[in-house]
């Protein structure tokens, strides 16, 4: 009986110590770690008592304290009122765009999109400050000039409102609602809105009974998004929000970290509201996205989706878009490199004071800080982006080959950061590594860690979807013929999936070049980031110049990186055509 | 040569629903010898084979190819696919896209184990392997740029070059059209032949099964039916399964009237009078059987046959030239029966016709 279990024991030891089990199992170990520390920190340092010297018993005090004054209605509104505004506006205009792009017959449609997919290099702080100097009551260019050539004596709009910071934010994301929308209107099933014009419907009468129905799990999915989106927003609610005095939850959160003496029991107890709200969202957004494949819109290739003739209305439809992308993003882009050449407020169209100049840019160029800054920015980004290919590059893998029955459970813990907005990230990672027995504070590893539990998700989408790419019996051929585990990795998978991981490589880059939400909480004296830095010269006073030249000089680099982060895609994407083109021809 | 004993797999299917891929299968082949595994879609060819090259793990059984034992779940012993010392070729032919046609066939020999090859021995070998297959000249090719024939013999240069103990291949020929496929056909079996090389064939495909085979093994829902010569399957199927799965038969009830077993020989009653009968699988007396014969076996006359033995009468229903022969349907009354006759003597429809069979071709299947 005895060495009957003793041989048992021996077998289960033996099952586990396989590598491809010891792969998953220190795979679910790190990513656990990176996803569920801080979040138990989090919620630890909720439910117990703020000493003031780290969590003491557990109570209810901090949430009593932070949801018991007035205060927490309004920061319920805003944030619920900001949420959904920006989702509503950002749906709409990228509704437009995607619609134009994708179901008409107007022109410039490649443009379009390229603008888009380049929008994303700009840092959402950069657009705040942007809009500030367009739309300010006091220094916004377009108010003097609506002041002077209407003789107004007040300025016509204002970016300190809730409208204005909607409008900030939804400027910023509606290129992604045209991304997100644009691939279901391409392939929606158009047989059955032909069915219904050959039955003698007008266009405009499908619309709204066939085509919206059909579109409404992406329509509500994509919402649910950029609600999402809105509610995790920090940026535009710290530049724009906070000296209008509306509060918003991710502003608060932070705030509270600040205080003298820091309020982490507050901070929390609010941050449990907000991952709620979160988690809720995800929750109902996973269930769209999944009745989105069930509606089975796809139909496979071998037809033209119809495209509405606009005949002469092509072109003025057409520059109308392009007018919607330039005010979104041309208005406050061009405003910004404008005041980048001037040291005092300059506004284009009304005149100014000072003589146009390079001297920002030699300023910031020789300025310490923001070498210092981008040293460390750059190789964080780096860091993380390695570290969050490797990690996802194995976890897909094993997820998807070695391991189909466990794959959930890596599925899972690298998606749940998604649910996780970035102010509730930089917190939880603050308060665990606090607590924990691990020298990071204030250090560069904090906010490492911090990035790459952030970026876990989109390492695993992008990995996972280049890895379904790839047909498993490449893999198992090689090891037939001979090849060990690691040789196939590095011989078969690494070359083939090498474009895929290099995608998911720079939009990682970029992405955590551009945070800022998580490291205003982690950044110690001697380790500073762009965003940090660009906030600190904006709310402490440097000259409109300098802080402008700050943010050009930051966007320039992330264009180009992005540019070259499309051609890279369409490359994989002709290769795989021209792969497909040829499986099927021969 | 390899040896499978009781070698089972199951898979949970979504649902919770456990398949028995493969349920209890014994199975082995001596060296030089071409088998091939046969059997409708999902009835566990492509796990038998995946599991002797160590792609999935069996829940129980054994293997040895080549005097190693490489699978023995009794005592835990597994062998992972690289040290298995086999070739394969997938359905798929798994081109590695991002290498040339050299690299592709050189791959095996670069990450060998038990030996280290020189450079000169490496291009001396993987020239040898295309020539093999006809593919010399290709070498620097990118592989994608390649017809599925093409891709087809490069899968096989790559399963040769390490001359493998044994050669798996997986519906190797299904992704060709029909020409090219029965052009393959001959080609594999010459090289085969050539090699001494011990192979397992899965196909679902009769024709080639019986073109190609030393030995088949009739698969259906993961177990074996019959093994035997191709010959032996073809000639004397031992169910109504094997008899129907491969080739065509008609089928005939009837109950066992007399059993002679020094002639090997049983007397069938039937509906049409007394059918004499080969048996793979022994009947007894009194037993109900199915008296199955093939098409082809059948002739067709309008005068009644001398004995009356083996004889059935019936009417020319539909007639279908295929040029070399002539597919007839003769309505018995009780059901159609299919015949194929050489087209030198004609029957129209609607003519009453003898159909016969020698006893030689009529087998007694246990029903
Ligand atoms: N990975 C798997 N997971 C679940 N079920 C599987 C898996 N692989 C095979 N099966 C099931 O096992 C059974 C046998 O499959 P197998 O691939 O061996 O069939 P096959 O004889 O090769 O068929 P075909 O001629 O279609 O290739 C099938 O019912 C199949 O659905
Ligand atoms: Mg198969």
């Amino acid at each position: 009986m005895e060495r009957n279990g003793q041989g048992a024991l021996a077998r289960a030891v033996a099952v586990v110590i396989r590598p491809r089990n010891l792969a998953l199992i220190a795979c679910v170990i790190v990513a656990g770690w990176l996803v569920f520390v801080p979040l138990a920190a989090l919620f630890y340092t909720a439910f117990t008592e703020d000493t003031g010297f780290g969590p003491g018993p557990a109570s209810l005090s901090n949430f009593v304290q932070a949801y018991s004054s007035w205060h927490i209605v309004r920061l319920f509104g805003n944030s619920l009122i900001f949420a959904t505004g920006t989702a509503v506006v950002t749906l709409l205009l990228g509704g437009l765009v995607a619609f134009v792009v994708e179901r008409t017959d107007a022109p410039l449609g490649p443009l379009f999109h390229s603008l888009a997919l380049l929008s994303f290099a700009i840092p959402g702080l950069l657009t705040a400050m942007a809009w500030i100097f367009v739309l300010s009551p006091n220094i916004g260019w377009v108010n003097a000039l609506m002041k002077q050539w209407f003789g107004l004596s007040e300025a016509p709009f204002s970016i300190y409102s809730m409208g204005g910071m909607i409008w900030a934010l939804a400027s910023h994301y509606f290129p992604l609602a045209y991304l997100a929308l644009g691939p279901v209107l391409r392939v929606l099933d158009v047989r059955l809105e032909e069915a219904a014009l050959v039955s003698g419907a007008r266009y405009w009468q499908v619309m709204p009974k066939i085509t919206l129905p059909l579109l409404r799990p992406a329509i509500l999915s994509t919402t649910l998004l950029l609600f999402m989106l809105g509610m995790s927003s920090y940026e535009v609610p710290r530049l724009i929000g906070r000296p209008a005095r509306i509060d918003v939850f991710t502003t608060e959160i932070q705030a509270a970290t600040q205080n003298a003496p820091p309020e982490f029991g507050i901070s929390s107890a609010l941050g449990m509201t907000l991952l709620f709200i979160c988690v809720v969202a995800v929750f109902f957004y996973r269930r769209a996205t999944r009745n989105a494949e069930a509606f089975a819109t796809i139909t496979g290739k071998g037809y033209m989706p119809t495209r509405i003739k606009l005949r002469k209305w092509r072109w003025p439809v057409a520059l109308g878009v392009l007018f919607m992308f330039f005010l979104a993003l041309g208005l406050p882009l061009m405003t910004l490199v404008w005041q980048s050449f001037f040291r005092n407020l300059a506004q284009p169209f009304i005149g100014s004071a000072s003589p146009f100049t390079w001297e920002n840019y030699a300023f910031i160029l020789h300025y310490p800080i923001f070498l210092d800054a981008v040293k460390t920015s750059v190789s964080l980004a780096a860091m993380s982006a390695t570290l969050v290919v490797a990690l996802t590059f194995v976890m897909a893998w094993i997820a998807l080959r070695s391991a189909p029955k466990s794959g959930w459970l890596l599925d899972s813990i690298a998606f749940t950061p998604i649910a996780m907005p970035h102010v509730i990230v930089g917190a939880a990672v603050l308060f665990a590594y606090l607590m924990l027995p691990i020298p990071v504070y204030n250090t560069i590893w904090i906010l490492l860690i911090a990035y790459v539990t952030l970026y876990l998700p989109y390492g695993m989408r992008f990995i996972s979807g280049g890895l379904t790419q790839i047909h498993k019996e490449l893999e198992e051929v090689a090891e037939v013929s001979g090849a060990r585990m690691r040789q196939v990795f590095f011989m078969i998978l690494l070359p083939l999936l090498a474009p895929v991981l290099l995608a998911a490589w720079i939009y990682i880059f970029v992405l955590a070049v551009r945070e800022l939400g998580a490291s205003v909480f982690l950044i110690g004296p001697g380790t500073h980031v762009l965003g940090t830095i660009s906030l600190t010269m904006w709310e402490e006073g440097g000259s409109y110049g300098a802080v402008s030249a700050l943010g050009v000089i930051q966007i320039i680099p992330l264009i180009v990186i992005v540019a070259g982060l499309r051609w890279l895609e369409l490359r994989v994407q002709r290769r795989s055509e021209a792969a497909a083109a040829k499986a099927q021809a021969g | 040569m390899f040896a499978i004993e009781n070698l089972r797999k199951t898979f949970v299917a979504p649902g919770n629903v456990v398949v028995n891929a493969v349920d209890d299968i014994s199975l082995g082949i001596a060296t030089g010898k071409l088998i091939t595994l046969l059997g409708p879609s999902g009835c566990g060819k492509t796990t038998t084979l995946r599991c002797l090259a160590g792609l999935e793990r069996p829940e129980g059984g054994k293997i040895v190819i080549a005097d190693q034992t490489v699978c023995d779940t009794a005592r835990g012993v597994f062998v992972p696919p690289s040290d298995r010392g086999i070739g394969m070729v997938f359905q798929s032919y798994a081109i590695w896209p991002h290498m040339t046609v050299f690299e592709n066939v050189a791959f095996p020999l670069r990450v060998a184990r038990d030996r280290k090859y020189s450079n000169a021995e490496v291009k001396d070998r993987v020239l040898r392997s295309l020539e093999m297959v006809r593919m010399a000249g290709y070498e620097t090719r990118p592989a994608t740029q390649l017809s599925g024939g093409q891709q087809q013999r490069l899968a096989f240069a790559r399963g040769l070059v390490r001359e493998p103990k044994i050669l798996l291949l997986d519906e190797p020929l299904s992704n060709l059209d029909a020409k090219l496929r029965e052009q393959m056909r001959v080609e594999l079996k010459l090289l085969q032949k050539r090699l001494g090389i011990t192979t397992v064939y899965v196909t679902h495909d009769q024709s080639e099964a019986l073109a190609l085979s030393d030995e088949i093994a009739v698969f259906n829902f993961g177990k074996i039916i019959q093994r035997g010569t191709p010959q032996e399957i073809y000639r004397q199927p031992k169910s109504q399964f094997v008899a129907d799965f491969i080739g065509s038969a008609n089928f005939l009830k009837g109950k066992v009237k007399d059993v002679r077993e020094a002639e090997h020989m049983a007397v069938v009653e039937t509906a049409h009078g007394p059918f004499r009968c080969i048996f793979g699988q022994t009947v007894a007396a009194g037993q109900d059987v199915l008296v199955s014969a093939r098409p082809e076996d059948l002739t067709l006359s309008d005068k009644p046959p001398g004995d009356g033995l083996n004889a059935l009468t019936g009417k020319v229903s539909h007639r279908v030239f295929l040029g070399e022969v002539v597919d007839y349907l003769v309505d018995a009354g009780d059901g159609e029966i299919r015949i194929r006759a050489k087209p030198e003597a004609e029957f129209h429809i609607g003519q009453a016709v003898h159909v016969g069979v020698s006893p030689q071709k009529c087998v007694a299947l246990p029903s």
